[in-house]
């Protein structure tokens, strides 16, 4: 008798919480998705599975900021996209396609992105100055230490997608 | 491609009737070598600036022809789509106030109000996600939610099938755009589609200036530099910075914004769709082609003027935890937390909106209502 209570407690509390499981926020995370093996989605916590890499620069204020992530590159590695090797023929007509929560856009190339074809290394960071990216900026934001300009250190980045150039 | 506009209607005597004739017949038989098929609809030629840029939406399986065009014009009229055949989309969405209505919020077929301002239909081939929010991933899927809704045309796709197969040239005009007579719900949103992708305005002065043809005031120039720039006090620059959010050639891009309307905001906007807090309050930035004509402003439709808008950009900006980064702290004073225009310069501004009225695509009548036309 009372186990069938409890089941029906279980029961009832499973049904009234399902409307509310729909609306909960998801944690913040991007997602890595399009031309990879396995598409993922990440959160914070999961870049310290990642090594980790930082790098410092004047921001426009003129002060120095400390970004700290990991590289872009190790991510879409553990997607399984076509890189090192794997990075000829066709495969050298993808770009990443980089999105914010805003809409706003940037491509990068894939060999830009790897080791063995660019001394340069774009950081996913998610951190500056030890705290967590604010608000407008993060959770997650690229940084190009080797663009002069910073229109491709994309803020608030949502979504990251390897795609063919048609 | 209709070479028999080049034939004069005067030809009243008989020799020239006779040419007439001819030259009908010569024009058929060249129309017909180039068409394989006689049925099949000829595509329309959507034309636009090359500074637009060609990041357009049509569908593989709905392509532009004329007379799918023509019948998504007719359909756009068309008020028995409603349940009391009382509403068309065109009476929220009217060519001379650039589609839209001049209302805050639209009355629908139950009475009741809309929950958003009618928004303007232009330069729609270049939006990938439609309504404030961006909910609706395409113009075919849209076009559905206004007619079913019980508070826009309020009628189910069935009622509308069965209503259009009662009007004859329906019958005709469907068989032309899709090569058959059989009308259902799938082919009334792609015609609805394929003529929304037509409206297409790009003949504002402002598009003029672009193209080299027309000299702006001194007010309109210093108007748009101060639209396009970010301020810079540090180095005596002046600027609104609306273009970060509202520049390019079409005056569109597609991004979702807080613009600070609200500490609080009422509407949650773009959270609603996307389930992230980050995203409330956040709207499209919508078109300002043709602004000066869409009034009352944003999504609810709060200010009534231009000059609101910029009193409300100037100084009433709320803060919030999601409010626009771009819109914090940009200021043309060091150290200034709002943009500290004056009278003058927020006239300026006004008067470079007013540059983007493009008087020939309200005025085109290719986009007005066929009925009323036919009566003309
Ligand atoms: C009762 C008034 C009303 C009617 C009738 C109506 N609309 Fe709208 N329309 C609106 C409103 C209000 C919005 C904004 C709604 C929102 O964002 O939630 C809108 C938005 C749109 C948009 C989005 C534009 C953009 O840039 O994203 C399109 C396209 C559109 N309507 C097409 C149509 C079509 C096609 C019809 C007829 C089938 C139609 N509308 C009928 C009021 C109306
Ligand atoms: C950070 C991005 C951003 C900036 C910068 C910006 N706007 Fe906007 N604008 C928006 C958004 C988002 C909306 C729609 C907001 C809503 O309705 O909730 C909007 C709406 C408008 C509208 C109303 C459009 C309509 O159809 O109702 C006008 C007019 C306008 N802005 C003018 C300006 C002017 C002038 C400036 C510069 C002083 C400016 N904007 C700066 C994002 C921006």
């Amino acid at each position: 008798m009372k186990k069938n209570k409890n089941i029906a407690l279980l029961v009832v509390t499973l049904l009234i919480s399902i409307p509310f499981m729909s609306l909960a926020q998801q944690a913040a995370s991007i997602s890595i998705s399009g031309e990879v093996l396995t598409p993922l989605t990440l959160t914070k916590a999961d870049l310290a599975n990642y090594k980790s890499a930082s790098h410092k620069s004047k921001d426009k204020d003129g002060k120095e900021h400390e970004y700290k992530g990991v590289a872009l590159v190790e991510v879409l590695e553990k997607a399984g996209v076509t890189l090192g090797g794997k990075l000829r023929g066709e495969n050298l007509a993808k770009v990443v396609l980089v999105q914010a929560a805003d809409g706003y856009e940037v491509v990068y190339s894939l060999p830009e992105l790897d080791p063995e074809f660019s001394n340069n290394t774009v950081l996913l960071v998610a951190e500056k100055d030890g705290a967590p990216l604010a608000a407008g900026e993060g959770p997650f934001r690229l940084v190009a230490p080797q663009d002069k300009k910073q229109a491709r250190w994309i803020r608030e980045v949502r979504s990251i997608k390897v795609v063919f150039v048609k | 491609m209709n070479n028999n506009t080049h034939i004069s209607p005067q030809q009243s005597n008989r020799k020239g009737f006779r040419w007439l004739l001819l030259s009908i017949a010569v024009v058929s038989v060249v129309i017909s070598g180039l068409n394989t098929d006689d049925n099949q609809p000829e595509p329309y030629p959507l034309v636009y600036p090359a500074n637009f840029g060609g990041r357009i939406t049509i569908p593989a399986d709905n392509p532009t022809t004329r007379e799918g065009v023509a019948l998504g014009r007719m359909l756009f009229y068309e008020k028995k789509l409603s349940a009391d055949n009382t509403l068309s989309c065109g009476s929220c969405h009217e060519q001379k106030l650039a589609f839209t209505d001049g209302k805050a919020f639209s009355v629908g077929v139950d009475k009741s109000l809309t929950a958003r301002n009618s928004m303007a239909l232009v330069n729609l081939l270049w939006v990938r996600n439609f309504f404030w929010d961006g909910r609706s991933p395409g113009l075919e899927e849209q076009a559905v939610f206004p007619m079913t809704n019980p508070h826009e045309m309020g009628q189910s796709m069935e009622a509308s099938v069965r209503k259009l197969q009662q009007v004859p040239v329906y019958g005709t005009m469907f068989k032309k755009a899709f090569g058959t007579a059989n009308i259902d719900a799938d082919k009334i949103r792609k015609a609805l589609a394929q003529f929304e992708r037509t409206l297409i305005s790009a003949d504002s002065p402002y598009d003029r200036y672009l193209a080299g043809t027309y000299q702006p005031t001194a007010q309109e120039l210093r108007g748009m530099n101060l639209f396009m720039e970010p301020p810079a006090p540090e180095k005596g620059i002046r600027g609104a910075n609306c273009g970060h959010c509202h520049g390019g050639p079409k005056t569109f891009k597609e991004l979702f914004h807080n613009n600070g309307l609200d500490a609080t905001p009422k509407d949650s906007g773009r959270e609603a769709v996307s389930n992230q807090a980050e995203d409330k309050g956040r709207f499209r930035v919508p078109t300002l082609r043709n602004i000066a004509l869409t009034d009352p402003y944003m999504h609810d439709g709060r200010f009534k003027t231009l000059a609101e808008v910029l009193e409300h950009y100037n100084e009433h900006i709320q803060e919030s935890p999601t409010l626009s980064s771009f819109l914090r702290g940009t200021s043309n004073e060091k150290g200034g937390k709002t943009l500290l225009l004056n009278q003058t310069e927020k006239a300026d501004i006004i008067a470079f909106l007013q540059m983007l009225t493009d008087k020939t695509f309200i005025n085109n009548p290719a986009f007005s209502d066929p009925n009323k036309s036919l009566k003309q």
